[in-house]
């Protein structure tokens, strides 16, 4: 690959160019002042054919041989927007004429080969050397000595150390997804030594709600639901199994390739560590996790549909590239053919969706599990009997009537005088009541929500994959063969596929070359993610686009030290966590005293020269007002809670009913709330949680009016705050000055100034809670 | 600046919908070019309604009924069931009268809509390309048939912002007797960011969730815990300057006030006139729950709301059997309505800068099975469908497109649902090739690789 690229810019140079010849007063004249130099606008350069050809942020400014692809017209003619040159008259038609037949007459390439290839992104992470640095006494470890390097290059310093309470608070959301309380914050601020926040961080990564904060990270990238969307919507009783199997995963600090492999072949994979055999049918949910359509009529559709999205999501999940895009078209920006699409594709052309038998694992308390489906198949027995019971009269009458038509259509109809309010109110709980319970026996059977393969005997052979034209499965072109990524393999011979028994092996082909330290992009692309939940935004701030179009990574030599530590200490994520938490990089305060001329410096703190500023997210919040209120559930695990939804929204739906929980089973972390992908939680939409039917690497954070209805009148927070005022004064007595300190330090873990505690007492203790609830200082992170 | 300067920096580049940070998201942003356009209301006809029963006549049928039709060159058909058994062809038990200047057909069904037909255009040769519902009502909103792509509503806030900065951009209005498949996600912001997304509005009880104090706080109390709140998050805000969405926040908070205040007036209907609140049906039960929506759309609109999308219950008008009862009430629903709005929005010298869109996600066939004689109905088609558009600089009395003698299949002026977007989007002031949004990889738009404006009825 490397040295087909090579070799067509060579002739590509070598031929007489026009663009450095003929037409180069034409640039030099209107074009260079800003696309020239070292920073040119938009990323593209005019200096030579080559940086023409490479282009900038919108892509190849000439695509050789091709005037009408090529970007360069566009924006010279105004067909694409702003027009160049920006701000002067348009280039005289006959210059322009002159720019195309240049353009058409360079020679043409092939394929992917007009996209230069990214040489960081396809190679193995280098060892970078740890920079010397100005101050060496804040380097922590080597995380700071290359922060602090860009820092020195640019003659900037880092941050004065963060309070000792923002510290606090910062690491607890980060790590728990809840606040510290009081107690805590006073320890920690009597205890100054560094050893006291690892200390912290050891309690807080050993704490089992560490797992359920950040399984959530994994949940949006998996695009978890317990539903397939749609008109139907229909359940899927046992997907909770996939969002425990991700807590626990967490919580054990399982190493990151397992967990990538058990993901994608869990059936087929040979690895020591692994669990049982249940476990790894459960992991492979992450292939099922999409939306799907139960009553699509054209079958071979849907299943194209459902293998065009886990090609494009476990690309994008593990390995940070766009490869969907290649789908219908060789990907624009990246070197990925179609043909690589459709290769990669095959690895999953034998896999079929399935529900496997799974037992519980003792984790998942297999007793409860069989004590709750016998509950459920008794009480359905019962509920179905009832609802007989109460029926049968009505049915009589309904015939006696002589109406042979729809029966429970009539019951339905409230303008039909055949049966009283009394008896259709009779009727519908016991029908609520029967269908709730056999909606719920699914939940407790011994099934994993799964995929698996189906080979010889079963069937002649395994199903061939072709290249699909423009995506359109009437336009079969070449078939292929299961085979890696030609641009980080540079080579385009198949995989070589294990024996996995009675499965066809390819997934664990793909999973091994995926969850390989020789792989450039996993390991990467993994500690990126994890760096960005730490710092708020990654070292590569795009997490799931790794290409050209994505950004580039702000450090690019830590993004390789960290993968390569990710990789040596054995793919652990906690000892990344720590690594990260533990530097003087992180326990940086979010406000700089030269933050003015830094901030015109580096207005988005690429270089980390502070802490950024970070929301706290719609579950957080959630979590966190429940926790004040007392109200919060520990209970992990298990079939999810419903929580509560109008009168409306719980009828409004012709193919399913909803059923809110028990308030105690409202009352558990939002993660283990049932996800009905056409039901959201309030907080969930105005809080920008994610939506669910794409993979989701980064959570907007919008600001917008309906979030303070939410926050100041919704049920939540109304309740929250009784809770948390009954549980004040509990504490506090009658005094109201005490009240107020006690509030103050529950929420926002400081005691009020002398004027808020005499301001505060102007609105009642409840409100008060809802007042703190709804500061900035509660929802931003410093 | 942190995130959000990232995401509105991603927009740079973008035209002249490109965001500057200290922007609201919601703020006016100029349109690509002079639209006719300010506002638009998308009365949403959930189900496929039949075009050869309303605005398509087809004599046709009548010499043609109880015959079978020729589907042997129909690659796939879109109900595979369905046509496994016979079928006959089924004659519109409606009759159809030529309308207006214009001498527009309409049949029996809408006869109040049959009075404003030279301010109406039709299209009679739009084709989906899936005839499932739930992919179809995504194809229909958001241009992609699965979800997770932000709807047109949602596109024409991003590109356009709002002149009401006390009111939403953009309004859903659901029947709740059975809301859109997939609830909010027909209306969510996809990939856009949140601010984009429909607000809810029901028409009984509380029109906007939670924008009440809760029992026991009345407005002044409110009020005292609005002050508490912008001096607190002001003192906070001047201790920390490294985050601009501080000060988002509280700007935020004003509006919800702003917007408590502006709200219940904005809908208050009962202090229409009665001769308005006739006009729309409201004293009727069938007419009442559309009648109510429309006249709250012409309020929004009045108010300066940006997109308002009305919906018909899920399903309703998907008459697979009984089609005669089932789109009989189904026009009588919302034909009165549509009619006072169309009127009101002229009277009031709003219909040249209102655009209404009416449509459903397909048409329907020609045909239905032998066996259901008795209480015949119509399947899905993609291969045609009416809508029509009213307004907000189209052509009065305009007409475009034609079907084949059955009405089963558009042959001339074809457009795809994209077509209808790019319509939309170039009525409200956008190019739907320039409207676009950075995500997963690359530029997305409305039209993906774009539509074609329908020139025809333009005025």
């Amino acid at each position: 690959m490397v040295l087909r690229v090579l070799c067509l810019l060579t002739a590509a140079l070598a031929f007489a160019d026009p663009f450095t010849g003929k037409l180069a007063p034409v640039f030099t004249k209107h074009c260079i002042s800003c696309h020239g130099g070292k920073q040119p606008a938009g990323g593209l350069s005019l200096a030579s054919l080559d940086k023409l050809i490479e282009g900038g942020k919108h892509g190849h400014a000439i695509v050789p041989g091709d005037s009408k692809s090529s970007l360069l017209l566009k924006y010279l003619s105004g067909e694409a927007q702003p027009r160049m040159p920006l701000g002067a008259d348009a280039l005289p038609p006959a210059v322009i004429a002159e720019i195309n037949e240049a353009i058409n007459s360079l020679p043409r390439q092939t394929q992917a080969a007009t996209s230069k290839k990214d040489p960081w992104l396809y190679t193995p992470p280098a060892a970078p050397p740890i920079p010397a640095v100005s101050r060496p006494d804040w380097v922590r470890n080597p995380v700071d000595a290359f922060i602090l390097a860009r820092l020195d290059a640019k003659s900037m310093t880092p941050a004065p150390p963060a309070s000792r309470r923002a510290l606090l608070r910062r690491v607890y959301f980060d790590l728990i997804g809840l606040p510290p309380s009081p107690g805590q914050v006073a320890a920690f601020e009597a205890d100054p030594s560094p050893a006291a926040f690892e200390k912290v961080i050891d309690a807080l990564l050993a704490d089992k709600r560490y797992g359920e904060r950040w399984a959530r990270h994994w949940l949006d990238l998996a695009r978890f639901a317990e539903t397939d969307g749609f008109a139907i919507d229909g359940e899927r009783p046992t997907a909770w199994r996939y969002r425990d199997y991700v807590i626990r995963s967490f919580q054990q600090d399982k190493p990151y390739d397992l967990f990538v492999k058990e993901q994608l072949a869990g059936d087929e994979i040979d690895d020591k560590r692994a669990g049982d055999q249940a476990e790894r049918l459960v992991a492979m949910g992450f292939l099922r996790m999409a939306t799907w359509e139960a009553d699509a009529n054209f079958k071979t559709q849907l299943r194209q549909d459902f293998l065009n999205e886990i090609t494009g999501a476990a690309s994008q999940v593990f390995l940070g590239l766009t490869a969907g895009c290649a789908r219908c078209h060789d990907h624009k920006y990246d070197p990925i053919p179609t043909r690589d699409f459709y290769r990669l594709q095959a690895f999953f052309a034998a896999t079929r969706v399935d529900e496997r038998a799974a037992p519980f694992l003792p984790v998942e308390d297999p007793a409860a599990m069989r004590r709750m489906m016998r509950n459920h198949e008794d009480e359905s027995d019962a509920a179905d009997a009832a609802l007989k019971e109460i029926e049968k009269p009505l049915r009589d009458k309904h015939k006696q009537a002589g109406k042979s038509g729809d029966f429970v259509g009539a019951l339905r109809d409230k303008k039909n005088t055949l049966f009283t309010a009394a008896e259709r109110e009779q009727w519908e709980t016991a029908r609520n009541h029967q269908r709730r319970i056999s909606e719920g026996t699914g939940r407790y059977r011994p099934v994993a929500y799964s995929v698996s393969d189906i080979v010889p005997p079963h069937v002649p052979s395994l199903p061939d994959t072709y290249i699909l034209k423009g995506g359109e499965l009437s336009a079969r072109g070449e078939k292929v063969e299961p085979g890696f990524l030609e641009c980080v393999t540079g080579k385009a011979d198949p995989a070589v596929i294990p024996f996995a028994g009675g499965s066809a092996g390819r997934r664990r082909a793909l999973a091994e070359w995926i969850a390989s330290p020789a792989n450039p992009l996993t390991a990467r692309v993994m500690v990126n993610r994890i760096w960005q939940h730490h710092f708020g935004e990654g070292i590569v701030r795009t997490p799931s686009d790794f290409g050209r179009n994505g950004e580039r990574p702000t450090h690019p030599e830590l993004l390789d030290w960290l993968a390569r530590e990710f990789t040596a200490k054995g793919w652990s994520i906690k000892a990344m966590h720590k690594l990260m938490l533990m530097s003087n990089t992180y326990q940086q305060s979010a406000a700089h005293p030269q933050w003015k001329s830094y901030a015109n410096l580096d207005p988005d703190n690429r270089l980390l020269w502070r802490m950024n500023w970070q929301r706290l997210e719609s579950e957080v919040l959630r979590d966190t007002l429940l926790s004040l209120g007392g109200q919060l559930e520990s209970a992990g695990g298990g079939p999810g809670a419903f929580f509560a939804v109008g009168q409306d929204v719980a009828d409004g739906f012709e193919f399913f009913k909803w059923f809110p929980s028990s308030h105690a089973e409202q009352n558990r972390r939002t993660i283990y709330m049932f996800q009905r992908r056409s039901v959201m939680m309030p907080m969930m939409e105005v809080f920008d949680g994610t939506n669910m039917s794409e993979s989701c690497s980064r959570r907007n954070t919008t600001t917008v009016a309906p979030q303070a209805f939410t926050l100041l009148n919704g049920h939540l927070t109304t309740s929250a705050a009784r809770h948390f005022a009954s549980r004040i004064t509990e504490a506090a007595g009658s005094d109201r000055a005490r009240q107020t300190r006690l509030a103050f330090e529950l929420a926002l873990q400081r005691p009020p100034s002398d004027d808020e505690a005499r301001r505060a007492h102007t609105v009642p203790l409840e409100r008060l809670a809802v007042v703190l609830f709804n500061l900035n200082e509660f929802i931003y992170l410093e | 600046m942190d995130r959000r300067h990232f995401l509105y920096n991603t927009l740079l580049g973008a035209g002249p919908v490109a965001l500057r940070a200290a922007e609201s998201p919601l703020a006016l942003r100029s349109p690509h070019h002079g639209p006719k356009a300010k506002a638009c209301i998308f009365l949403t006809m959930l189900g496929g309604v039949s075009q050869m029963d309303t605005f398509d006549p087809k004599p046709g049928l009548d010499r043609f009924d109880n015959t079978v039709m020729d589907w042997s060159k129909e690659r796939a058909t879109d109900q595979v069931s369905l046509f496994a058994k016979p079928r006959l062809i089924l004659k519109s038990p409606w009759t159809f009268k030529k309308y207006g200047q214009c001498g527009m057909d309409v049949s029996e069904l809408f006869p109040h809509l049959a009075t404003c037909v030279d301010d109406m255009a039709f299209v009679r040769s739009v084709q989906a390309e899936n005839g499932n519902h739930p992919a179809a009502v995504f194809l229909m909103n958001t241009g992609t048939v699965v979800p997770g792509s932000p709807s047109v509503g949602a596109w024409c806030t991003y590109g356009l912002g709002t002149p009401n900065q006390n009111l939403p951009g953009f309004v859903v209005l659901p029947d709740f007797r059975a809301l859109p498949f997939s609830g909010s996600q027909q209306w969510g912001p996809g990939y856009l960011p949140a601010s984009y997304q429909g607000t809810m509005m029901q028409w009984r009880g509380e029109p906007v969730r939670d924008l009440k104090p809760p029992a026991g706080v009345d407005a002044a109390a409110q009020r005292t815990e609005l002050d508490l709140l912008r001096d607190w998050n002001s003192g906070h805000a001047a201790g920390h300057f490294t985050n601009p969405e501080l000060q988002g926040r509280i700007d935020a908070y004003e509006l919800a006030y702003r917007m408590q205040m502006e709200v219940p007036g904005t809908l208050d209907i009962d202090r229409e006139p009665d001769a308005v609140r006739e006009m729309y049906g409201l004293n009727r039960e069938v007419t009442e729950s559309f009648g109510r929506r429309c006249l709250m759309a012409r309020r929004l609109v009045e108010k300066g709301v940006r997109f308002v999308q009305l919906y018909t219950p899920s399903q309703s008008w998907d008459s697979h059997s009984e089609i005669l009862t089932r789109h009989k009430n189904n026009a009588d629903e919302v034909d009165q309505p549509i009619a006072a709005l169309i009127k009101d929005l002229k009277q009031r010298g709003l219909l040249d800068s209102t655009l209404i869109v009416w449509m459903g996600e397909f048409g329907r066939t020609p045909d239905n099975l032998a066996d259901q004689r008795d209480k015949a109905g119509r399947d899905h088609n993609t291969r045609a469908m009416t809508i029509f558009f009213v307004g907000g600089g189209t052509r009065g009395g305009s007409l475009v497109g034609r079907t084949d003698d059955l009405g089963f299949k558009a042959v001339e002026n074809i457009y795809r649902i994209r077509d209808v977007h790019a319509t939309i989007l170039h009525l409200m002031g956008l190019n739907d090739m320039r409207l676009t949004y950075y995500h997963a990889g690359r530029n997305r738009r409305l039209t993906d690789l774009g539509g074609v404006v329908m020139k025809e009825i333009l005025a």
